[in-house]
């Protein structure tokens, strides 16, 4: 598209004329945070409090822009294709970014390495619930039925290629159940589908439902390493004994390749303090959303070993469509 | 007037057309049941026959002797006017990422303006900087409403 | 009854000078942003939620669900008076309303649209108040099967729309629903008729579309014509007349049922309510004719379902914490930012606020009526203003947008080269309602069949155990049989003719 070259080219040619930014001058003007989801969405609410409070310390605005669409494949490759120079920041969801990457019909422009991860804020940890009603009282329960009756059981996702995707696949993996997976668009759907009786088990996040576990919605399990703190009665799947089946949302800061290093450690100092501070701490606790600070070699390590675990289940989601 | 129905009847047809082979590119079938190409390949086909059947009906139309007189494509002081606007938004939509939007809406504004009769220096010179500096303004500091920058900066 | 001294007493919190106020700001600011075309109720609520930041959870709410139902009416004003939907759901208002203006009567138009908002929104409220709880967990029942036959219930209406030719109006809801194909598919998750441009993988961008089809190709119409206003026509009146009040009331009442019953399912979105009652309202006519050329029905009963659908879907979103649409979505977001979980403990939990809030919808609703009916002069007065003048200004905010919506211009393109089509369909007189409702109804359509397949195992056999969904399956078939067969009672709707 002559309109894409276009800016690619000038882009290029703006970056090699002006001087690198220097971090001592950095930040001079608001920058950008752009979040690949639509405003109003969890990921969305998180950004805005975290940039909110953020901007205290950074010293100038920092203004989120939501460019949603095509399950956040439009907003990565906007941050992507943003010039490196600090003033661009991205959002970076995982795994669904590594999911995009991974799927070839998706044609993805960026990959994993056109981004620089720098602090993580938030990881969201897959949740497994049934109604309130149901006749599975256990995850044991429901995966002995899915096995006994392969393809009858159903299971719903907030997407394809969502983590709850491959949470599902990992199961099936690691317990020889089969489901019949149904993909919703995002979790409102989710919610009808299970609440209105019309999918038997939702595979889906800890922070959008947490609050209505109870006599309205059974959990079965949090497929993590530990309990969530939120849902504290839930078991996790690791003492459940399914220890491959560890799948999170997680949301953190990033900026475009090539963003020069003392800038991104402004940014990652700024933002820390951010989320370690208590007012996010309080916010997110409100929301369901715990904070999982993840900076440097440990978040960079994150980064790469998601990208392998997801490679192996997306390709698995792949062979079945 | 029967004319021009009868040439965007034709373009419709072009259009399903298209749409019938870019469907077959894509699985009809799935295991579930209809593929991606399943509704696009049956709606243009649909569609193709529909546009065939228009096409007849509009040809057997009997020819009305007003519609000689209208003509289709604007012409005249009004077409200039029509032309005016779609050449002056499409230059907008060219430059606006590259000049920014106060510059680009600037000039738009003037040239629009001046194109639709306007000659009074200072209602031009008001368009031009409230239509563009403060309408950027607005949007941008009150309503969070992102607009270019532009390469210039401006 | 236990609910109405919940409510007696939310309606005294309600009416406390503070959450009066909040109300008020809340309907001024949300009826600017439903004016200012492609803002969008989603992005401008959006925008507003750090004004809220400040207040407490109660006042919040009925700040942000004023702003809400005020952008629903601020849509009609663009609509009326210059072809320009403000929203997506005020599509409809701009054919009879716009028309209407074109003769002058944009003062009974935007009056009829704030009373039948008022009476929609207040009759929604008070069917809420009475049956919310049972409804919305039937409401549930609604699964995807459903939703489908709804959606291909909703695309018969074509044929209602359809004048004249009906083989044109038919090839534009093909055209339309082929167009509608455009972005990732619902099967795969993959691309389709992309041509490799991301842009498109969210679907052609229902919003620059319509601006285009509507705004645009109006401004294009009357740049040809060389007028020297936008609308030519003195204005006759500022208020409906006192007969054509009377008029509609049929059109009001039914539109609050259909906005009513279609906005307690979830995901619904508020085009398909409005249509519908567009529709029925020209089916029950004795002289359907009329619409499309400046039926004051056709406004009131659009404009009326639209406001019952609004403050229905606050059914779902109370009682079942269900978001209906991305607008509803946004405002679910914001309680939760201000420490409210909408969902069925939200009335054993915090029954005080839930009734305030309940309470201010009426009070919003009231609020909005009494704003905006003496300022329908005010607004029509607009009208008045040179085209050049007029003409500059549209395109500007069009411009914002269509830009706005995703920083893209990509879409402002799409604007512009959909106005010019929007231009070339109305002089060959090519109905362009159908395609704008199989635009929407499309995607819906599409996906809702494919998650009902997922559900069944690929058995169609899924739709025989729904006596719901072979209900709303039964109405097309029954539309079409009618259309094939009985000729004679056609004739009416044949000598009528949309867009």
């Amino acid at each position: 598209m002559f309109i894409r070259r276009r800016t690619l080219l000038a882009a290029s040619a703006a970056t090699a004329i002006a001087p690198p930014a220097l971090a001592q001058n950095y930040p001079r003007r608001a920058v950008q945070l752009v979040v690949a989801f639509p405003a109003g969405g969890s990921t969305d609410v998180g950004a805005r409090i975290l940039a909110g409070l953020a901007e205290k310390d950074f010293g100038q605005p920092i203004t989120v822009v939501n460019k949603g669409g095509a399950g956040g494949q439009i907003g990565f490759t906007e941050i992507a294709r943003a010039r490196p120079d600090g003033y661009t920041l991205g959002f970076l969801n995982l795994p669904g970014m590594n999911t995009i990457t991974l799927d070839p019909e998706r044609k993805a422009v960026f990959t994993i390495d056109s981004f620089i991860p720098i602090v993580n804020q938030v990881l969201d940890p897959g949740f497994i619930w049934v109604k309130g009603d149901s006749p599975y009282k256990t995850l044991a329960e429901l995966t002995d039925a899915a096995k006994k009756n392969p393809g009858k059981i159903s299971a719903c996702t907030t997407g394809i290629l969502s983590d709850d995707h491959l949470a599902i696949l990992m199961v099936q993996e690691a317990t020889g159940a089969e489901f019949r997976i149904v993909h919703f668009d995002g979790g409102a759907q989710q919610l009808t589908g299970v609440l209105g009786g019309h999918v038997d088990v939702a595979f889906d996040n800890v922070g959008s439902v947490f609050k209505r576990v109870g006599t309205e919605i059974r959990g079965l399990a949090v497929t993590d390493v530990v309990r969530s703190k939120f849902l504290p009665q839930v078991p996790c799947t690791k003492e459940l004994g399914l220890t491959t089946v560890i799948s999170s949302s997680t949301r953190g800061v990033g900026a475009p390749k090539g963003t020069p290093a003392d800038i991104c450690k402004v940014v990652e100092t700024a933002f820390l303090k951010a989320i370690n501070s208590p007012e996010m701490k309080e916010k997110m606790d409100a929301v369901g959303l715990a904070l999982k600070p993840m900076v440097g070699a440990e978040y960079a390590k994150y980064y790469t070993d998601l990208q392998a675990q997801a490679k192996k289940y997306t390709e698995w989601a792949l062979k079945m469509r | 007037m029967r004319q021009g129905r009868l040439i965007a009847t034709g373009a419709m047809l072009a259009f399903c057309l298209f749409a019938l082979w870019q469907s077959l590119l894509l699985s009809l079938t799935d295991r579930l049941g209809p593929g991606p190409g399943f509704f696009p390949f049956w709606l243009a086909l649909i569609g193709a026959a529909l546009s065939v059947a228009l096409l007849f009906t509009t040809f057997r139309e009997a020819a009305d002797p007003a519609d000689a007189e209208t003509r289709i494509m604007p012409h005249g002081a009004g077409g200039k006017r029509w032309l005016a606007i779609v050449a002056l938004l499409a230059a907008l939509t060219m430059v606006m990422e590259f000049t920014g939007f106060r510059i680009a809406m600037l000039a738009f504004n003037v040239a629009l303006v001046v194109a639709l009769g306007e000659r009074r220096w200072w209602i031009i010179a008001v368009f031009a900087v409230l239509g563009s500096y403060g309408v950027y303004y607005v949007f941008t500091t009150w309503l969070d409403v992102l607009l270019p920058v532009g390469r210039i900066g401006f | 009854m236990e609910s109405l001294s919940h409510l007696l007493s939310g309606f005294a919190a309600a009416l406390s000078w503070y959450y009066l106020a909040y109300a008020l700001a809340g309907c001024v600011l949300g009826t600017l942003i439903g004016v200012l075309p492609g803002l969008g109720p989603a992005a401008g609520t959006a925008i507003l939620i750090p004004l809220t930041f400040n207040l407490d959870a109660t006042g919040a709410i009925i700040m942000l669900s004023a702003i809400y139902y005020g952008a629903m009416y601020g849509g009609t004003i663009t609509s009326v008076l210059i072809n320009v939907p403000g929203e997506a759901a005020s599509v409809v208002t701009c054919i009879d309303g716009h028309a209407m203006a074109r003769q002058g009567r944009a003062g009974s138009a935007l009056g009829i649209a704030a009373i039948g908002s008022f009476v929609g929104g207040v009759l929604a409220t008070v069917a809420l108040v009475v049956v919310a709880m049972p409804l919305a967990t039937l409401a549930l029942k609604f699964g995807p099967a459903e939703f489908f036959a709804l959606m291909v219930a909703g695309l018969c209406l074509v044929v209602g729309l359809a004048g004249k030719n009906i083989v044109a109006a038919l090839l534009m809801t093909v055209i339309g629903l082929l167009f509608a194909m455009i972005g990732l598919d619902p099967v795969r998750g993959a691309p389709r008729f992309t041509f490799g441009m991301e842009e498109l993988f969210d679907g052609i961008g229902f919003v620059p579309v319509v601006m285009g089809l509507f705004g645009v190709a109006e401004l294009l119409l009357a740049a040809e014509k060389r007028q020297a206003r936008m609308i030519e026509a003195e204005l006759k009146n500022w208020l409906p007349t006192g007969q054509e009040v009377r008029d509609c009331v049929g059109p009001i009442g039914r539109g609050t049922v259909v906005g009513f019953v279609l906005g307690l399912i979830p995901g619904v979105g508020a085009i398909v309510p409005t249509f519908m009652a567009y529709v029925i309202e020209k089916r029950v006519s004795k002289t359907p004719e009329r619409f499309g050329k400046g039926a004051i029905e056709g406004v009131a009963s659009a404009e009326t379902a639209n406001n019952a659908y609004a403050n229905a879907a606050m059914v779902p979103l109370l009682a079942l914490g269900i978001p209906s649409s991305p607008t509803i979505a946004v405002l679910m977001g914001a309680f939760i930012i201000n420490g409210i979980t909408p969902g069925p403990f939200l009335f054993q939990e915090q029954p005080a606020l839930v009734w305030t809030v309940i309470a201010s919808f009426f009070v919003g609703n009231a609020l909005l009526l009494i704003l905006n009916l003496p300022l329908v002069g005010l607004w029509a007065k607009l009208l008045k203003i040179p085209f050049s003048y007029m003409c500059v200004g549209v395109l500007i905010f069009c411009v914002i947008g269509a830009y706005g919506l995703k920083q893209s211009l990509f879409d402002v393109w799409v604007m512009l080269g959909f106005g010019i089509i929007g231009y070339l369909l109305r002089k060959l007189d090519f109905p362009i309602a159908p395609a704008i409702l199989a635009l929407i109804l499309g995607p819906m359509m599409e996906k809702s069949l494919r998650t009902t397949l997922e559900i069944s195992g690929g058995s169609f056999a899924i739709f025989l155990d729904r006596p719901v969904a072979l209900a709303l399956l039964a109405i097309p078939v029954i539309v079409i049989a009618f259309l094939l067969f009985k000729p004679r009672s056609l004739d009416k709707l044949r000598e009528s003719d949309i867009d």
